[in-house]
């Protein structure tokens, strides 16, 4: 990739051993929108805040949840153009691997294979790292999973994680409400309860997103509707 | 050559500066403005209305060569603000990538997935260090067969974003606050009333009254679903009817 004038790498080691470029990106990932993942007993959650520029966009149009493959789902916080190329890129991952096994892709290798193009971005001539870490959830065989990814291309598998600007609250708040044994509907509640705790203005089924996955192993957006719901319970 | 270390090539190619900004970027956007230009785009009940200034700099241009309103196929619209090369360039990838989308799937393009490809393609610009981004933002126009009146905006970034109005160019930021007024209540805009909006808020914002040869507007209608630019006797029947209302 890159044209061959370009055929060094931009992301380079600094004289203390940082590769600067990635703990740039990571800062673009720190700037951007709240997003949490929680792993429930018997499924996964993920959700952002969706805080759109003006009124006048239409917020139907934006979509920052989305499913990868019917049982995975992924939310991101940073760059949301960057985001689209990963997803595509994994989307088309998840398909050549059902082509060639005939079988639905482990959440492991999926995050394995996106972890690996990010990866390439920051070692590749002429591209820059990508400003987005990602939150990957999926049921498969192995049971709900939660992987969140960075731009360097490392990626761990999380009982919650939080990323974005409030990061270092939520974190606090998740690992205060986490529990091993709590259920998916607790985790949508918790999910809420943690978005509401940074949030700037008023909640509602318009300005946050919910992806959850649970036992049926379909990955869904809840509808603004739906998530109104869960926020009457919360109240 | 310093690369990376944060005080050298983050402002000249597009990789990240110290605090986690894309400079190229962000001068991209300053170029949008730099075009002097300002436009608005306004979406009604059943149509949609875009509305740019037409600035001919020279008495001795053909004025009819002078547009930034591009038809990218019969029914979508493309009103290109910034840089008119990179506006003509971009405009040329998207008419044949609608073409050939017409013919690879038998069906038109839609607004939704013309707007993605474009911005898509502006984020690799933003990735890859040997093309800079374009100077231009997009309001892409048109009628989708399921969902309506359709107006999108992409910008250098690789953002697109739906809009119910938006606003592009030097003036973008009191045009955005006149619209988010008008727009409040979420009103459903006949096409009268969404050409006129458009206008009138140019007209606000820029704090002048127009003559029909200093702007151009392209409209699309459920009924018509053409994209069609206007004649400068249909804009004269819309001012007319702005300052008989007024």
């Amino acid at each position: 990739m890159g044209d061959s004038q370009y055929s060094f790498s931009l992301t380079t080691f600094s004289p203390s051993g940082k590769l600067v470029q990635i703990e740039y990106a990571l800062m673009a990932v720190g700037s951007g929108q709240t997003s949490l993942g929680i792993k429930a007993a018997n499924g996964v959650v993920i959700a952002t805040e969706k805080k759109l520029p003006s009124i006048l966009v239409d917020e139907a149009s934006v979509q920052k949840i989305q499913p990868l493959t019917t049982n995975i789902g992924v939310v991101y916080s940073g760059m949301g153009p960057d985001f689209r190329v990963l997803v595509r890129k994994s989307r088309k991952q998840a398909q050549q691997y059902f082509r060639l096994y005939k079988e639905q892709i482990p959440v492991t290798q999926l995050v394995r294979e996106t972890a690996a193009v990010m990866q390439e971005f920051t070692q590749s001539g002429g591209v820059r790292p990508f400003g987005v870490s990602l939150l990957v959830a999926g049921f498969d065989d192995d049971g709900p999973q939660l992987y969140q990814v960075d731009p360097s291309g490392s990626y761990f598998s999380w009982k919650a994680s939080a990323m974005g600007k409030n990061v270092s609250n939520a974190k606090t708040f998740l690992e205060k409400r986490y529990t091993d044994d709590m259920e998916l509907d607790d985790a949508v509640h918790t999910a809420i309860l943690t978005l509401k705790e940074g949030f700037e203005g008023q909640i509602s089924g318009k300005n946050i997103e919910i992806g959850i996955i649970g036992t049926d192993r379909n990955f869904r957006v809840l509808t603004p509707a739906e998530i109104d719901d869960y926020l009457a319970e919360v109240e | 050559m310093s690369r990376g270390s944060g005080s050298g090539y983050d402002r000249h190619i597009t990789i990240f500066s110290p605090e986690g900004r894309l400079f190229q970027v962000e001068y991209a956007f300053k170029a949008v403005k730099a075009s002097g230009i300002t436009s608005i785009g306004v979406r009604g009940k059943d149509s949609v209305c875009v509305v740019t200034q037409k600035k001919v700099p020279d008495k001795l241009l053909d004025q009819t060569s002078v547009t930034h309103l591009f038809a990218i196929t019969k029914y979508l619209g493309l009103l290109a603000t910034g840089m008119t090369a990179d506006a003509r360039t971009l405009v040329q990838q998207a008419r044949n990538e609608a073409a050939e989308f017409r013919f690879r799937y038998g069906y038109e393009m839609p607004v939704d997935v013309l707007s993605k490809w474009i911005a898509d393609k502006s984020q690799i610009y933003t990735q890859h260090a040997y093309m800079r981004p374009l100077g231009v933002a997009a309001m892409v126009l048109g009628i989708d067969e399921e969902n309506g009146p359709q107006l999108f905006k992409c910008d250098p970034a690789g953002h697109f974003f739906g809009h119910k109005a938006t606003s592009a160019g030097l003036k973008e930021q009191e045009a955005i606050n006149f619209l988010e007024k008008k727009m409040k209540n979420d009103p459903a805009f006949s096409y009268e009333e969404t050409v006129q909006t458009a206008i009138s808020a140019l007209q606000s914002v820029l704090q002048e009254d127009f003559k029909a040869t200093e702007i151009e507007v392209g409209v699309v209608r459920k009924e018509n679903p053409v994209f069609r630019v206007l004649s400068t006797e249909e804009i004269d029947e819309h001012l007319t009817a702005i300052s008989e209302r007024d």
